[in-house]
């Protein structure tokens, strides 16, 4: 096996006293001050995140909207500079990979999509590759030319908006400019989007969460201009945290080669498009219209304990499913988790007993997501 | 990072200290650093006893699951109760108010095999 990668981060990360830990072979800071001190931060304030460990593609030429409908679930209808989230499936209707896509014109669509551990090095552009057939389009992987950062909390429109050379505030949630950012090394040329995995965005001007690309040579003057806001550096482990408060799906636990968009109660991210057929569409449709014999549910955990992902979920004695996701929510309070398990139990209110090692503790489904910033325009 | 030396210590990051036939058991500055913030730790009950090896507690963080192990042999005599409303003294002060358990040992000779601060330093290199 390969040395695991490193992002162009990595040496700040280090500086900045990261705890490094190897994330899909990629090595990455866990955390900084501790990952319940950064969730709320970042909760309360901003913070800064290194997803240069994903991965980014560009898909260009006439033929780029058909392709993409005939691979993605959602319904690719969008404008220019607009962004959507995804499900890319197999014909089982399990999901290759969760994205964003990023649409430039009809001929020129950027994705962003999870990292991969060398095991599945290139998963998704080689799916997406081996999917053009006769169709007009190219497909360029960007993943290792350029950095990713997340600046997401309640401060970030006060923090960024500043060094920025656009009004960033008319910037609306699910859309995106290119932009630059002013640096001491002078104005560095930057894709910014207004997409996030914290939930901190209430689609007002005031509060919002942002997404950057840039090329990596600008990588560590854009990340130190950020800090100098005051924005804290954030590592994966309050990534986590933040995601599974608002119920985020986060690939190889809530959605995977053997779990569909709709068993991951994602439906909304699956619609029928007129005159294109998308890969897997066949279950996944029929799932969306019957239901599934499997679904997944928030818990709280009633009893004091951590729900942590492959534990058996019970009802009466029997087993139902399994955690998907669980960690202590800090802005809730609670021990909460995600889980998939038989349909016939997902009622809010429904109790059920998780193994927690030779234990068996009381947990209750609970209304998803569990923190929510809300919406006021 | 603090060892103090009136404690023995078991490479798997326990401390005790002795009172008697009694060992207070906790994890070590250094543990609690390597799991960070600590929001969970199931103890065992009082009157279960423990072979010395076993596994005897589970001290969560937000990010992974520890595993207190038993430093000695014998039987749980007292658990430290105010953890389960304040876990994050295992934090705060892993050699006090953090503490574990506490067992009353049925081979006190098992303290031999453990280390002092200075031998369980250098295994964390």
């Amino acid at each position: 096996m390969p040395e695991p990668r490193k992002t162009p981060l990595y040496d700040m990360h280090v500086k900045l006293g990261g705890r490094i830990v190897n994330f899909e072979d990629w090595l990455m800071p866990v955390q900084f001050e501790g990952v319940i001190v950064e969730h709320n931060w970042t909760r309360q304030h901003a913070g800064i995140f290194d997803i240069s460990h994903m991965t980014e593609f560009m898909v260009e030429g006439p033929d780029t909207i058909p392709l993409l409908k005939t691979l993605l679930t959602n319904s690719i209808g969008i404008g220019d500079f607009k962004a959507q989230y995804n499900h890319m499936c197999y014909p089982n209707g399990g999901v290759v990979d969760d994205l964003y896509i990023y649409r430039e014109s009809e001929e020129k669509v950027r994705i962003i999509a999870n990292a991969q551990p060398f095991e599945t090095e290139g998963k998704d552009f080689n799916w997406i590759r081996d999917h053009i057939g006769n169709l007009n389009v190219t497909i360029t992987d960007l993943s290792l030319e350029r950095a990713r950062f997340a600046f997401q909390g309640p401060e970030t429109m006060k923090l960024l908006n500043p060094i920025t050379t656009d009004d960033i505030t008319t910037i609306k949630r699910f859309n995106w400019i290119y932009t630059e950012v002013k640096t001491t090394k002078g104005n560095i040329p930057i894709f910014l989007s207004r997409t996030g995995y914290t939930g901190e965005d209430d689609f007002s001007p005031e509060l919002g969460s942002f997404e950057i690309s840039c090329d990596k040579k600008y990588a560590e003057i854009i990340f130190q201009t950020f800090l100098d806001t005051g924005a804290k550096p954030i590592g994966l482990g309050a990534r986590d945290s933040l995601r599974l408060e608002c119920c985020f799906a986060l690939y190889g636990h809530e959605i995977n080669e053997n779990i569909t968009p709709i068993e991951a109660n994602l439906s909304w991210v699956v619609k029928e498009k007129e005159g294109f057929q998308f890969i897997g569409q066949d279950v996944i449709l029929k799932q969306k219209k019957e239901g599934t014999s499997r679904i997944s549910v928030g818990l709280n955990l009633v009893n004091k304990g951590i729900l942590r992902h492959g534990y058996k979920v019970f009802k009466d004695g029997k087993e139902i499913g399994y955690i998907t996701s669980g960690t202590f929510a800090p802005t809730v309070g609670k021990s909460v988790g995600l889980a998939l398990i038989e349909s016939k139990f997902k009622e809010i209110g429904q109790e059920l007993d998780v193994q927690i090692r030779n234990k068996f503790k009381k947990a209750v489904v609970v209304k998803t997501p569990f923190y929510s910033r809300g919406r006021k325009i | 990072m603090e060892f103090p030396t009136d404690l023995k210590y078991a490479e798997t990051h326990e401390w005790v200290k002795v009172e008697g036939d009694i060992a207070i058991v906790g994890i070590t500055d250094h543990a609690q650093d390597q799991l960070g913030e600590i929001v969970f730790a199931e103890l065992p009950e009082v009157g279960d006893t423990f072979e010395k090896g076993e596994e005897m507690c589970s001290v969560e963080s937000s990010k992974a699951v520890g595993e207190a192990l038993a430093p000695v042999s014998g039987e749980i005599v007292e658990i430290n109760e105010a953890l389960e409303d304040e876990p994050e003294k295992i934090n705060a002060d892993p050699y006090g108010e953090g503490f574990l358990v506490k067992i009353k040992m049925s081979d006190p000779s098992e303290l031999d095999s453990l280390l002092d601060a200075e031998g369980y330093k250098a295994t964390l290199g």
